[in-house]
């Protein structure tokens, strides 16, 4: 599709400007959200074509202001619910469960 | 598509996997071939860029057979085919706004290609 990330070629990006010692990840949530994702798709639920597509329907103004793991977050709500692993009320009360927490992370 | 066996789990998160598919298909090209991407605009799942539609490179390589993303990701099964290294010319993709000594290496499927 022509979505927000195929965006090879635009101007206006800014430039890319790696870290140094950049670590793995930078919040522990993420090396979390990479455990999760992995361990789904282990178990043959999807396969990484149909998880990048997930990523490529977020809106555009979405995608552009979310990190990679939020991208991957987003990809496994969608992704999850497609095959019926679990539906959108689910979802939303464990976010529900979650957001009266003090501590995500 | 299956569960990961749990012993090969970890091999493989350390040490990567392989998508290359055995499956003995017929390459329409080889290396040196010129070639012309398809101007193709699916609603769906394509690992062929949009600057890249419509312009045209060299076969450099020939990677061997894998499952095409373009129906992985719908359910429409792997399409096995040759991917091959592309070679584009930067200028032939940003015109006279690239450097005349740079060119870019990109992997594609047979279905994104046609003869130029």
């Amino acid at each position: 599709m022509n979505g927000i990330h195929d965006l090879g070629g635009m101007h206006g990006m800014g430039p890319v400007n790696p870290e140094t010692d950049e670590p793995v990840f930078h919040e522990e949530w993420e090396r979390r959200m990479f455990a999760v994702l992995m361990a789904t798709f282990a178990n043959g639920i999807y396969n990484v074509d149909e998880f990048r597509h997930t990523v490529e329907k977020m809106p555009a103004a979405e995608y552009l202001s979310t990190s990679y793991y939020e991208h991957w977050l987003h990809s496994l709500e969608k992704v999850m619910i497609e095959k019926g692993q679990f539906n959108q009320a689910d979802l939303e009360a464990a976010w529900s469960s979650v957001s009266s927490a003090e501590e995500i992370a | 598509m299956p569960a990961i066996p749990v012993d090969m789990v970890i091999p493989i998160f350390t040490g990567g996997a392989s998508s290359r598919l055995e499956a003995d298909v017929p390459a329409k090209f080889k290396a040196g071939d010129s070639v012309v991407a398809r101007n193709i605009n699916p609603s769906g799942h394509t690992r062929l860029p949009r600057y890249l539609r419509g312009k045209n490179g060299t076969i450099e390589k020939d990677h061997g057979v894998f499952g095409l993303p373009d129906t992985m990701a719908h359910d429409g099964g792997e399409s096995a085919q040759h991917v091959y290294s592309v070679r584009f010319s930067a200028q032939s993709v940003w015109g006279d706004n690239a450097s005349p000594r740079d060119s870019f290496y990109v992997d594609m499927w047979d279905d994104y290609l046609d003869p130029a």
